[in-house]
């Protein structure tokens, strides 16, 4: 598998047909989008911020206890679905007042379901999914059960219960949704995209069960929590593998090197392979909007990096550790977050600091999103 | 530790008295033929069953590439149960352990150590 670039010509036609209508009427292309960026902090409150003037809008209390503090924005960016109470429940939150309009719990008695940060939102909002990971509860032991994708009703409104369930793999992590054939996709040992109106299963990039021979390649360790790529309709996973040029575990000899899957979440189209040297741990990255052989990365330090060169090229040092990273659609600015409780602002080209959003709790393990709601 | 019984034998042991919560909940269930014959540890559903020690070293024998500070990864690594030796099982039995803590780099000191109930 090689890494070939993306090219999005719908993309592109849809810029230009935009911009040729925009002319003709006499309007400009400003402010038909606000970015609101939205993260969850400890003891469990959603957080709102708006990016332009990059203050904390309001901040929503959420039900239960803390955890994982997972943030899916429906596509329409008015509403924002989160996870909480022990990785279980999701709520949902008109982020311009803070009204709880949909909720689902998804343990029950006797069954205890946990998702594992696994929740999307489909395309046209309708549809909310988790993958459920359910344990049977006996009296003297517990029963692993089959894991599911759960289809939820947006329009159910409070305490939602599944309309549909699937079997799936274990491992799943991150969830994606493409538009273009109402697929959710599912992040694990391989990505996979699943059918959620009659539960069919295809691989989109094997990864764990990749066809390379272990004499030449360690199979890739997949790191799919966190970051998606909203703002630019992509979802990437990154991932880890050492090419073996001499004999298995001639170190001398080994390359090591990230890769990353991405697939455009409205076409479907799904790049995989092998991108850059491992030079350093980065837990997240995002793409740049206005360079797809550009990526960022976070974690003790916010690289840039240029994946069809193969080359680093800046490195930033950060005071901690953060999770997290995300952008706005136009490119204009980084944000890094999740581990501790500030949000850190970041100039693209230089990769400087040029700001901080101090919240109230601490991130740990919530999600960093963007919500674009249109006016 | 976890013992596992013959629900046989369970039934002749009649001149034995049990002595802690999950003794009493098997005998209940013995009663109420609840108890399958074998029971193997299948599946735990608690952070125990995660078999990671926590990242003492990075991918390159150091410590640079590891979290830093420990207070920025605390909640990270035991919301997720990363570090199921090293912190309680927030996900599953002691899920209010850090509740009063918003910021574990200004407050850990209030993050306290657990002890098993008393029976």
């Amino acid at each position: 598998m090689k890494f070939k670039r993306m090219i999005n010509p719908v993309k592109h036609l849809g810029t230009v047909v935009t911009g040729v209508a925009l002319l003709c009427t006499g309007l400009t292309a400003q402010a038909a989008t606000d970015e609101y960026l939205l993260t969850v902090t400890r003891p469990n409150q959603l957080h709102v911020i708006d990016t332009k003037t990059d203050k904390l809008l309001r901040s929503c209390d959420v039900p239960g206890i803390f955890g994982n503090g997972g943030i899916a924005a429906s596509p329409d960016g008015k509403t924002a679905y989160v996870m909480t109470n022990k990785w279980e429940d999701v709520y949902g939150f008109d982020i311009s007042n803070c009204k709880i309009v949909f909720s689902m719990k998804q343990s029950t008695k006797g069954e205890q379901v946990k998702s594992m940060i696994s929740m999307t939102v489909s395309a046209d909002g309708k549809e909310l999914y988790t993958v459920q990971n359910p344990v049977k509860l006996h009296k003297d032991h517990f029963e692993t059960l089959q894991p599911r994708l759960a289809v939820y009703k947006t329009a159910d409104g409070m305490n939602a219960k599944p309309v549909r369930t699937y079997p799936v793999d274990r491992r799943i992590t991150k969830l994606g949704f493409i538009e273009k054939t109402g697929e959710v996709i599912l992040g694990g040992a391989d990505v996979k995209a699943i059918d959620p109106t009659n539960g069919k299963v295809r691989t989109l990039a094997k990864l764990q069960n990749w066809d390379r021979s272990p004499e030449g390649w360690v199979p890739p360790d997949a790191f799919a929590m966190h970051s998606l790529g909203e703002h630019i309709g992509e979802y990437i996973m990154p991932y880890f593998t050492i090419k073996w040029n001499g004999a298995p575990g001639d170190m001398e000899k080994a390359e090591f090197l990230w890769g990353m899957t991405k697939v455009d979440t409205k076409t479907g189209e799904v790049t995989s392979g092998e991108v850059l040297p491992f030079e350093f741990i980065v837990f997240n990255w995002v793409t740049d909007p206005n360079d797809p052989d550009v990526v960022y990365g976070s974690f003790n330090q916010l690289s840039k990096h240029n994946i069809k060169e193969g080359k680093t090229l800046a490195v930033h040092p950060m005071p901690h550790t953060y999770y997290n990273i995300n952008m706005l659609e136009d490119g204009s600015k980084i944000y890094v977050g999740g581990t501790s409780s500030d949000i850190s602002i970041h100039d693209p080209k230089t990769l400087e600091k040029i700001g901080s959003i101090q919240l109230t709790g601490d991130m740990s393990t919530s999600d960093l999103r963007i919500a674009k709601v249109q006016h | 530790m976890h013992m596992y019984l013959h629900e046989g034998v369970l039934k002749n042991m009649k001149h034995l008295k049990s002595f802690n919560k999950k003794a009493k909940m098997l005998e209940t269930a013995v009663s109420q033929g609840e108890v399958e014959e074998v029971v193997a540890m299948q599946s735990v559903v608690g952070c125990t069953s995660v078999n990671d020690p926590g990242w003492e070293v990075d991918p390159f024998g150091g410590l640079g590439s590891l979290c830093q500070p420990m207070e920025s990864d605390l909640y990270g690594c035991a919301d997720a149960c990363w570090w199921p030796a090293q912190v309680p099982d927030t996900m599953s039995t002691h899920p209010n352990w850090s509740q009063d803590v918003a910021k574990a780099d200004e407050d850990w000191r209030k993050i306290d150590a657990i002890f098993p109930e008393s029976e």
